[in-house]
Protein backbone atom coordinates (compact mmCIF):
# COMPACT_ATOMS: atom_id res chain seq x y z
CA UNK A 1 0.00 0.00 0.00
CA UNK A 2 1.69 3.42 -1.15
CA UNK A 3 1.76 6.28 1.54
CA UNK A 4 -0.72 8.35 -0.16
CA UNK A 5 -3.25 5.71 0.08
CA UNK A 6 -2.51 5.14 3.53
CA UNK A 7 -3.14 8.87 4.40
CA UNK A 8 -6.50 8.93 2.22
CA UNK A 9 -7.83 5.41 4.01
CA UNK A 10 -6.68 6.91 7.69
CA UNK A 11 -8.40 10.81 6.33
CA UNK A 12 -11.79 8.23 5.48
CA UNK A 13 -11.58 6.34 8.82
CA UNK A 14 -11.29 9.71 10.92
CA UNK A 15 -14.13 11.31 9.24
CA UNK A 16 -16.41 8.35 9.43
CA UNK A 17 -15.57 8.88 13.40
CA UNK A 18 -15.56 12.15 13.43
CA UNK A 19 -19.07 12.64 11.51
CA UNK A 20 -20.86 9.18 12.63
CA UNK A 21 -22.08 9.32 8.75
CA UNK A 22 -23.41 6.30 6.51
CA UNK A 23 -22.31 8.47 3.33
CA UNK A 24 -20.32 6.36 1.92
CA UNK A 25 -16.60 7.69 1.96
CA UNK A 26 -13.45 7.94 -1.47
CA UNK A 27 -10.87 10.45 -1.60
CA UNK A 28 -13.09 12.29 -4.16
CA UNK A 29 -15.80 12.84 -1.31
CA UNK A 30 -16.07 16.65 -0.96
CA UNK A 31 -16.44 17.86 3.20
CA UNK A 32 -18.86 20.24 2.42
CA UNK A 33 -20.44 19.74 -0.32
CA UNK A 34 -21.26 15.86 -0.19
CA UNK A 35 -21.51 15.63 3.28
CA UNK A 36 -23.07 18.95 4.02
CA UNK A 37 -21.03 19.24 7.32
CA UNK A 38 -21.29 22.68 9.40
CA UNK A 39 -18.28 24.84 9.44
CA UNK A 40 -17.53 23.74 13.65
CA UNK A 41 -17.66 20.10 12.43
CA UNK A 42 -15.14 20.24 9.76
CA UNK A 43 -12.59 21.99 12.85
CA UNK A 44 -13.83 19.30 14.89
CA UNK A 45 -12.51 16.74 11.89
CA UNK A 46 -9.68 19.03 11.27
CA UNK A 47 -8.39 19.05 15.03
CA UNK A 48 -8.23 15.16 14.89
CA UNK A 49 -6.31 14.94 11.97
CA UNK A 50 -3.57 17.36 12.91
CA UNK A 51 -3.46 14.94 16.33
CA UNK A 52 -3.02 11.55 14.04
CA UNK A 53 -0.83 13.19 12.25
CA UNK A 54 0.54 15.16 15.03
CA UNK A 55 0.83 18.43 12.14
CA UNK A 56 -0.32 21.86 13.02
CA UNK A 57 -2.77 22.95 9.70
CA UNK A 58 -3.25 26.80 9.55
CA UNK A 59 -6.78 27.96 7.67
CA UNK A 60 -5.41 29.43 5.08
CA UNK A 61 -3.57 26.20 4.13
CA UNK A 62 -7.26 25.01 4.00
CA UNK A 63 -8.74 27.71 1.77
CA UNK A 64 -8.67 25.55 -1.19
CA UNK A 65 -9.73 22.18 0.52
CA UNK A 66 -12.51 20.60 -0.51
CA UNK A 67 -12.18 16.99 -1.14
CA UNK A 68 -10.26 14.33 1.12
CA UNK A 69 -7.76 14.16 -1.48
CA UNK A 70 -7.20 17.53 -1.42
CA UNK A 71 -6.78 17.15 2.64
CA UNK A 72 -4.72 14.31 1.81
CA UNK A 73 -2.08 16.50 -0.21
CA UNK A 74 -1.85 18.44 2.34
CA UNK A 75 -0.80 16.14 4.90
CA UNK A 76 1.43 14.99 2.52
CA UNK A 77 3.00 18.01 2.22
CA UNK A 78 2.76 19.18 5.76
CA UNK A 79 4.93 15.67 6.40
CA UNK A 80 7.03 16.31 3.79
CA UNK A 81 6.26 12.90 2.44
CA UNK B 1 -22.19 31.82 -11.42
CA UNK B 2 -23.54 35.79 -11.46
CA UNK B 3 -22.14 37.64 -8.67
CA UNK B 4 -26.10 37.74 -6.84
CA UNK B 5 -26.18 33.81 -7.69
CA UNK B 6 -24.06 33.31 -4.05
CA UNK B 7 -27.56 34.23 -2.22
CA UNK B 8 -29.15 30.95 -2.84
CA UNK B 9 -28.09 29.66 -0.23
CA UNK B 10 -29.11 32.41 2.07
CA UNK B 11 -32.70 32.08 0.07
CA UNK B 12 -33.38 28.53 1.09
CA UNK B 13 -32.33 29.31 4.64
CA UNK B 14 -34.97 31.88 4.80
CA UNK B 15 -37.42 30.45 2.83
CA UNK B 16 -37.36 27.26 5.36
CA UNK B 17 -37.75 30.03 8.27
CA UNK B 18 -40.52 31.45 6.50
CA UNK B 19 -42.76 28.12 6.01
CA UNK B 20 -42.97 28.45 9.63
CA UNK B 21 -45.99 29.80 11.87
CA UNK B 22 -43.59 31.98 12.81
CA UNK B 23 -40.32 33.12 11.59
CA UNK B 24 -37.95 33.58 14.60
CA UNK B 25 -35.47 36.15 12.80
CA UNK B 26 -38.65 38.09 12.00
CA UNK B 27 -40.01 38.98 15.65
CA UNK B 28 -40.92 42.43 16.51
CA UNK B 29 -40.36 43.58 19.43
CA UNK B 30 -43.46 45.51 19.20
CA UNK B 31 -42.74 47.47 23.01
CA UNK B 32 -40.35 46.97 25.36
CA UNK B 33 -41.80 46.91 28.80
CA UNK B 34 -39.33 46.62 30.91
CA UNK B 35 -35.84 44.08 31.31
CA UNK B 36 -37.20 41.18 31.41
CA UNK B 37 -41.04 41.44 29.16
CA UNK B 38 -42.02 42.87 25.68
CA UNK B 39 -45.21 43.01 23.68
CA UNK B 40 -44.47 40.93 20.84
CA UNK B 41 -47.57 39.68 18.65
CA UNK B 42 -49.92 42.18 20.17
CA UNK B 43 -49.10 39.31 23.24
CA UNK B 44 -47.34 40.41 26.75
CA UNK B 45 -43.90 37.88 26.47
CA UNK B 46 -41.66 37.15 28.77
CA UNK B 47 -37.60 38.05 27.28
CA UNK B 48 -36.17 34.79 28.40
CA UNK B 49 -33.53 35.31 25.03
CA UNK B 50 -31.16 38.14 25.97
CA UNK B 51 -28.22 38.98 27.15
CA UNK B 52 -29.57 41.68 29.65
CA UNK B 53 -28.02 39.03 32.80
CA UNK B 54 -27.97 42.01 35.07
CA UNK B 55 -30.96 43.89 34.23
CA UNK B 56 -29.98 47.03 33.93
CA UNK B 57 -30.99 48.08 30.64
CA UNK B 58 -34.01 50.11 32.62
CA UNK B 59 -31.87 51.35 35.42
CA UNK B 60 -33.21 54.90 36.30
CA UNK B 61 -29.76 56.52 36.88
CA UNK B 62 -28.50 55.24 33.63
CA UNK B 63 -31.25 56.22 31.72
CA UNK B 64 -31.13 59.83 33.48
CA UNK B 65 -27.51 60.19 32.60
CA UNK B 66 -28.02 58.81 29.00
CA UNK B 67 -30.72 61.61 29.07
CA UNK B 68 -28.57 64.34 30.65
CA UNK B 69 -25.76 63.60 28.07
CA UNK B 70 -27.97 63.76 24.93
CA UNK B 71 -29.18 67.31 26.27
CA UNK B 72 -25.42 68.78 26.99
CA UNK B 73 -23.41 66.49 24.24
CA UNK B 74 -25.77 66.35 21.53
CA UNK B 75 -27.03 62.94 19.94
CA UNK B 76 -23.51 61.30 18.33
CA UNK B 77 -19.78 62.38 17.86
CA UNK B 78 -20.44 62.28 13.83
CA UNK B 79 -16.99 60.91 13.78
CA UNK B 80 -13.51 58.95 14.60
CA UNK B 81 -11.81 60.04 17.79
CA UNK B 82 -8.60 60.09 15.77
CA UNK B 83 -9.77 62.19 13.35
CA UNK B 84 -12.49 64.44 15.05
CA UNK B 85 -11.62 64.27 18.41
CA UNK B 86 -11.82 62.85 22.12
CA UNK B 87 -14.87 63.79 24.48
CA UNK B 88 -13.64 64.32 27.66
CA UNK B 89 -16.42 61.02 28.89
CA UNK B 90 -14.75 58.98 26.73
CA UNK B 91 -11.26 58.84 28.77
CA UNK B 92 -13.48 58.83 32.27
CA UNK B 93 -15.06 55.29 30.75
CA UNK B 94 -11.29 53.85 29.73
CA UNK B 95 -10.05 55.40 33.37
CA UNK B 96 -12.96 54.07 34.91
CA UNK B 97 -13.12 50.30 32.96
CA UNK B 98 -9.11 50.53 33.71
CA UNK B 99 -9.81 51.01 37.78
CA UNK B 100 -12.63 47.99 37.67
CA UNK B 101 -10.39 45.48 36.06
CA UNK B 102 -7.48 47.00 38.24
CA UNK B 103 -5.32 47.36 34.89
CA UNK B 104 -2.84 50.26 33.73
CA UNK B 105 -4.80 50.60 30.24
CA UNK B 106 -8.29 50.51 28.31
CA UNK B 107 -9.15 51.27 25.27
CA UNK B 108 -13.19 51.83 24.31
CA UNK B 109 -14.47 50.68 21.13
CA UNK B 110 -17.71 51.57 19.40
CA UNK B 111 -19.33 47.84 19.91
CA UNK B 112 -18.19 44.69 21.12
CA UNK B 113 -17.83 43.27 17.89
CA UNK B 114 -15.59 46.03 17.15
CA UNK B 115 -13.55 45.42 20.26
CA UNK B 116 -12.83 41.82 19.00
CA UNK B 117 -12.02 43.10 14.89
CA UNK B 118 -10.14 45.88 16.43
CA UNK B 119 -7.77 44.75 19.18
CA UNK B 120 -7.06 41.19 16.83
CA UNK B 121 -6.10 43.59 13.92
CA UNK B 122 -4.03 45.35 15.75
CA UNK B 123 -2.80 43.06 17.98
CA UNK B 124 -1.71 40.22 15.16
CA UNK B 125 0.39 40.47 11.77
CA UNK B 126 0.83 38.07 8.84
CA UNK B 127 3.59 35.93 10.11
CA UNK B 128 2.00 35.38 13.96
CA UNK B 129 0.45 32.59 14.79
CA UNK B 130 -2.66 33.06 16.66
CA UNK B 131 -4.78 29.84 18.64
CA UNK B 132 -8.12 30.23 18.74
CA UNK B 133 -10.88 28.22 20.61
CA UNK B 134 -13.03 25.72 17.83
CA UNK B 135 -16.08 27.30 19.33
CA UNK B 136 -14.76 31.14 19.75
CA UNK B 137 -17.05 34.17 18.35
CA UNK B 138 -17.03 34.96 14.99
CA UNK B 139 -15.58 38.39 15.39
CA UNK B 140 -12.47 36.60 16.88
CA UNK B 141 -12.16 34.61 14.05
CA UNK B 142 -12.81 37.87 11.87
CA UNK B 143 -10.33 39.32 14.21
CA UNK B 144 -7.97 36.75 13.20
CA UNK B 145 -8.41 36.82 9.52
CA UNK B 146 -8.39 40.20 9.15
CA UNK B 147 -4.74 40.43 11.13
CA UNK B 148 -3.20 38.36 8.03
CA UNK B 149 -1.99 35.92 11.24
CA UNK B 150 -1.95 32.08 10.31
CA UNK B 151 -4.96 30.73 12.39
CA UNK B 152 -4.49 27.35 14.04
CA UNK B 153 -7.86 25.97 15.79
CA UNK B 154 -7.81 23.86 18.73
CA UNK B 155 -10.75 22.07 20.26
CA UNK B 156 -13.02 23.50 22.28
CA UNK B 157 -11.98 24.18 25.47
CA UNK B 158 -9.69 21.53 25.57
CA UNK B 159 -5.99 22.67 27.12
CA UNK B 160 -4.44 19.64 25.99
CA UNK B 161 -5.66 20.12 22.23
CA UNK B 162 -3.81 23.42 22.69
CA UNK B 163 -0.79 22.15 24.11
CA UNK B 164 -0.39 19.66 21.27
CA UNK B 165 -0.51 22.86 19.24
CA UNK B 166 1.42 25.28 20.55
CA UNK B 167 4.51 22.28 21.01
CA UNK B 168 4.14 21.57 17.07
CA UNK B 169 4.56 25.46 16.38
CA UNK B 170 7.99 24.97 17.71
CA UNK B 171 9.84 28.07 18.42
CA UNK B 172 7.03 30.27 17.02
CA UNK B 173 4.87 28.92 19.95
CA UNK B 174 6.51 31.42 22.62
CA UNK B 175 5.11 34.47 20.16
CA UNK B 176 2.08 32.79 19.58
CA UNK B 177 -1.36 34.21 20.75
CA UNK B 178 -3.75 32.11 22.43
CA UNK B 179 -7.91 33.27 21.83
CA UNK B 180 -10.77 32.24 24.19
CA UNK B 181 -13.82 33.29 25.74
CA UNK B 182 -14.99 33.28 29.39
CA UNK B 183 -18.47 32.10 29.14
CA UNK B 184 -19.81 30.99 25.91
CA UNK B 185 -22.79 32.65 24.81
CA UNK B 186 -25.01 29.45 23.28
CA UNK B 187 -24.48 26.28 25.50
CA UNK B 188 -23.27 28.46 28.23
CA UNK B 189 -19.96 26.87 28.87
CA UNK B 190 -16.90 28.49 30.85
CA UNK B 191 -13.37 28.21 29.63
CA UNK B 192 -10.78 26.40 31.63
CA UNK B 193 -8.63 29.21 31.83
CA UNK B 194 -6.86 28.38 34.70
CA UNK B 195 -5.33 25.67 32.56
CA UNK B 196 -5.20 27.79 29.45
CA UNK B 197 -3.04 30.27 31.53
CA UNK B 198 -1.02 27.55 32.64
CA UNK B 199 -0.31 26.24 29.19
CA UNK B 200 0.42 29.89 28.19
CA UNK B 201 3.22 29.97 30.37
CA UNK B 202 4.71 26.96 29.72
CA UNK B 203 4.98 28.30 26.16
CA UNK B 204 5.74 31.85 26.89
CA UNK B 205 2.81 32.84 24.61
CA UNK B 206 0.81 35.56 25.14
CA UNK B 207 -3.31 35.05 26.17
CA UNK B 208 -6.24 37.14 25.36
CA UNK B 209 -9.55 36.50 26.33
CA UNK B 210 -13.07 38.04 25.74
CA UNK B 211 -15.30 38.20 28.78
CA UNK B 212 -18.26 39.41 26.80
CA UNK B 213 -20.96 37.18 28.29
CA UNK B 214 -18.95 36.66 31.65
CA UNK B 215 -18.40 40.22 32.91
CA UNK B 216 -20.54 41.13 35.67
CA UNK B 217 -21.19 37.58 36.52
CA UNK B 218 -17.98 36.07 37.61
CA UNK B 219 -15.61 36.78 40.03
CA UNK B 220 -15.31 38.53 43.36
CA UNK B 221 -15.45 42.30 41.48
CA UNK B 222 -17.86 40.76 38.97
CA UNK B 223 -14.73 41.45 36.79
CA UNK B 224 -15.38 37.88 34.67
CA UNK B 225 -14.00 34.47 34.39
CA UNK B 226 -10.39 35.05 34.24
CA UNK B 227 -10.76 36.82 38.04
CA UNK B 228 -13.12 34.19 39.36
CA UNK B 229 -10.32 31.54 38.01
CA UNK B 230 -8.10 33.51 39.65
CA UNK B 231 -5.70 34.12 36.36
CA UNK B 232 -6.59 37.75 35.43
CA UNK B 233 -3.10 38.65 35.74
CA UNK B 234 -2.08 35.81 33.37
CA UNK B 235 -4.41 36.97 30.76
CA UNK B 236 -2.51 39.49 28.62
CA UNK B 237 -5.41 41.54 26.83
CA UNK B 238 -9.07 41.26 28.27
CA UNK B 239 -11.70 42.35 25.40
CA UNK B 240 -15.68 42.53 26.38
CA UNK B 241 -18.59 44.12 25.35
CA UNK B 242 -21.22 46.80 26.98
CA UNK B 243 -24.02 45.46 25.21
CA UNK B 244 -24.70 42.39 28.00
CA UNK B 245 -24.06 43.11 31.27
CA UNK B 246 -23.75 46.83 31.48
CA UNK B 247 -27.12 47.24 28.72
CA UNK B 248 -25.79 49.72 25.90
CA UNK B 249 -23.75 49.37 23.39
CA UNK B 250 -19.59 49.36 22.99
CA UNK B 251 -17.14 47.69 23.55
CA UNK B 252 -13.40 47.42 24.95
CA UNK B 253 -9.70 45.81 26.05
CA UNK B 254 -7.80 46.15 29.07
CA UNK B 255 -4.58 45.24 29.87
CA UNK B 256 -1.50 45.57 31.99
CA UNK B 257 0.43 45.71 28.28
CA UNK B 258 2.15 49.67 27.80
CA UNK B 259 1.05 49.06 23.46
CA UNK B 260 -2.22 48.48 24.81
CA UNK B 261 -2.16 52.33 24.11
CA UNK B 262 -0.53 51.72 20.50
CA UNK B 263 -3.18 50.47 19.54
CA UNK B 264 -4.92 53.64 18.92
CA UNK B 265 -2.66 54.38 16.13
CA UNK B 266 -2.96 50.69 14.42
CA UNK B 267 -5.99 49.51 14.97
CA UNK B 268 -8.09 49.83 11.93
CA UNK B 269 -11.60 49.36 13.29
CA UNK B 270 -10.84 51.61 15.82
CA UNK B 271 -9.34 54.57 13.84
CA UNK B 272 -12.21 54.53 10.80
CA UNK B 273 -15.38 54.23 12.68
CA UNK B 274 -17.34 56.75 14.71
CA UNK B 275 -16.63 57.00 18.31
CA UNK B 276 -19.10 55.53 20.58
CA UNK B 277 -21.86 58.58 21.47
CA UNK B 278 -22.45 60.30 24.79
CA UNK B 279 -25.66 59.20 25.93
CA UNK B 280 -23.88 55.34 25.19
CA UNK B 281 -21.12 56.17 26.94
CA UNK B 282 -22.52 58.23 30.13
CA UNK B 283 -25.02 55.00 30.48
CA UNK B 284 -22.22 52.53 30.28
CA UNK B 285 -20.52 55.00 33.13
CA UNK B 286 -23.75 53.95 35.33
CA UNK B 287 -24.15 50.53 35.23
CA UNK B 288 -20.08 49.78 35.78
CA UNK B 289 -21.14 51.39 38.75
CA UNK B 290 -23.97 49.59 39.17
CA UNK B 291 -22.01 46.32 38.70
CA UNK B 292 -19.34 47.20 41.02
CA UNK B 293 -21.42 48.82 44.08
CA UNK B 294 -24.84 46.46 43.62
CA UNK B 295 -23.36 42.54 44.24
CA UNK B 296 -26.56 41.83 44.80
CA UNK B 297 -27.72 41.88 41.15
CA UNK B 298 -25.06 38.99 40.79
CA UNK B 299 -26.17 36.62 43.84
CA UNK B 300 -29.74 37.26 42.27
CA UNK B 301 -29.17 36.58 38.34
CA UNK B 302 -27.33 33.35 39.57
CA UNK B 303 -30.54 32.14 41.92
CA UNK B 304 -32.55 32.60 38.64
CA UNK B 305 -29.48 30.69 36.60
CA UNK B 306 -29.45 27.63 39.60
CA UNK B 307 -33.56 27.66 39.35
CA UNK B 308 -33.99 27.42 35.60
CA UNK B 309 -30.97 24.40 34.86
CA UNK B 310 -32.07 22.67 37.84
CA UNK B 311 -35.95 22.55 36.52
CA UNK B 312 -34.70 22.48 32.94
CA UNK B 313 -31.93 19.14 33.85
CA UNK B 314 -34.82 17.50 35.92
CA UNK B 315 -36.37 17.36 32.71
CA UNK B 316 -34.59 15.41 31.11
CA UNK B 317 -33.56 18.51 28.18
CA UNK B 318 -29.77 18.06 27.10
CA UNK B 319 -27.87 21.25 28.28
CA UNK B 320 -24.25 22.18 28.69
CA UNK B 321 -22.19 21.34 31.27
CA UNK B 322 -22.08 24.20 33.52
CA UNK B 323 -25.19 25.65 35.21
CA UNK B 324 -24.98 29.82 33.78
CA UNK B 325 -27.79 32.48 33.48
CA UNK B 326 -26.94 31.20 29.63
CA UNK B 327 -28.85 27.36 29.02
CA UNK B 328 -28.37 25.64 25.84
CA UNK B 329 -30.97 22.97 25.18
CA UNK B 330 -29.24 20.72 22.46
CA UNK B 331 -32.06 19.48 20.23
CA UNK B 332 -30.67 16.90 17.49
CA UNK B 333 -33.63 17.32 14.81
CA UNK B 334 -33.85 21.11 13.59
CA UNK B 335 -37.53 20.22 13.19
CA UNK B 336 -38.10 19.67 16.91
CA UNK B 337 -36.01 23.06 17.42
CA UNK B 338 -38.57 24.84 15.06
CA UNK B 339 -41.24 23.40 17.19
CA UNK B 340 -40.00 23.91 20.67
CA UNK B 341 -39.19 27.46 20.32
CA UNK B 342 -42.79 28.23 18.39
CA UNK B 343 -44.32 26.02 21.56
CA UNK B 344 -42.29 28.44 23.96
CA UNK B 345 -43.45 31.51 22.23
CA UNK B 346 -46.63 30.49 22.09
CA UNK B 347 -46.67 29.86 25.84
CA UNK B 348 -45.39 33.94 26.14
CA UNK B 349 -41.62 32.97 26.16
CA UNK B 350 -39.10 34.19 23.90
CA UNK B 351 -36.24 32.22 23.44
CA UNK B 352 -33.65 31.91 21.02
CA UNK B 353 -33.73 29.41 17.80
CA UNK B 354 -30.15 28.53 17.46
CA UNK B 355 -29.13 26.53 14.03
CA UNK B 356 -26.08 25.58 12.10
CA UNK B 357 -23.36 27.20 11.82
CA UNK B 358 -24.14 29.11 15.07
CA UNK B 359 -25.05 26.08 16.96
CA UNK B 360 -21.51 25.00 18.20
CA UNK B 361 -22.04 21.04 17.58
CA UNK B 362 -24.03 21.08 14.22
CA UNK B 363 -26.75 20.39 15.40
CA UNK B 364 -29.62 23.29 16.80
CA UNK B 365 -29.91 24.72 20.30
CA UNK B 366 -32.65 26.67 21.77
CA UNK B 367 -31.03 29.08 23.80
CA UNK B 368 -32.69 30.52 26.84
CA UNK B 369 -31.07 33.06 29.00
CA UNK B 370 -32.40 34.61 32.95
CA UNK B 371 -31.24 38.01 34.39
CA UNK B 372 -30.98 39.24 37.49
CA UNK B 373 -34.80 41.59 36.59
CA UNK B 374 -36.76 38.35 36.17
CA UNK B 375 -39.01 37.47 39.40
CA UNK B 376 -38.67 34.13 40.61
CA UNK B 377 -42.49 33.97 39.34
CA UNK B 378 -41.47 34.30 35.34
CA UNK B 379 -38.42 32.17 35.91
CA UNK B 380 -41.01 29.45 37.33
CA UNK B 381 -43.15 30.75 34.20
CA UNK B 382 -40.17 30.25 32.07
CA UNK B 383 -39.76 26.51 33.57
CA UNK B 384 -43.86 25.82 33.34
CA UNK B 385 -43.19 26.54 29.56
CA UNK B 386 -40.94 24.10 28.59
CA UNK B 387 -42.67 21.32 30.97
CA UNK B 388 -45.65 22.19 28.35
CA UNK B 389 -43.53 21.77 25.68
CA UNK B 390 -41.70 18.97 26.52
CA UNK B 391 -44.93 16.97 27.15
CA UNK B 392 -46.21 17.82 23.71
CA UNK B 393 -43.27 17.31 21.72
CA UNK B 394 -42.09 14.05 23.73
CA UNK B 395 -38.67 15.67 24.62
CA UNK B 396 -36.53 15.20 27.51
CA UNK B 397 -38.15 12.46 29.70
CA UNK B 398 -41.32 12.41 27.96
CA UNK B 399 -39.21 11.22 24.94
CA UNK B 400 -38.90 7.40 26.57
CA UNK B 401 -42.25 8.05 28.16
Amino acid sequence: MSIEETVEDRLIALLSKTTGSDVPLSPATHLVGDLALESIQVIEYLCEVEDHFDLAIDEATLADVQSIADLAAVVRKLRGS
Amino acid sequence: MGLLDKFEAARRTRDTLSALPLNPTDVVIEQVLGATEAMIQGRRTIMAGTNNYLGLTFDAEAIAAGQAALASCGTGTTGSRMANGTYRDHLLLEAELAAFFDTSYAMVFSTGYAANLGALAALLAPGDAVLLDAEAHASLFDGCRLSGADIFRFKHNDADSLANRLRRLGARAASALIVAEGLYSIRGDCAPLAEFAQVKQEFGACLFVDEAHSLGLYGAHGRGLAEQEGVARQVDFIVGTFSKSLGSIGGFCVSQREELPLFRYASRPYIFTASPCPSVIATTRVALRQLSTRPELREQVWANAHRLYAALAALGLELGPHVSPVVGISLRERETAFACWQGLFNAGVYTNLILPPAAPDGGSLIRCSVTAAHSTAQVDAIIAAFTTVCEALRIGHHATQ
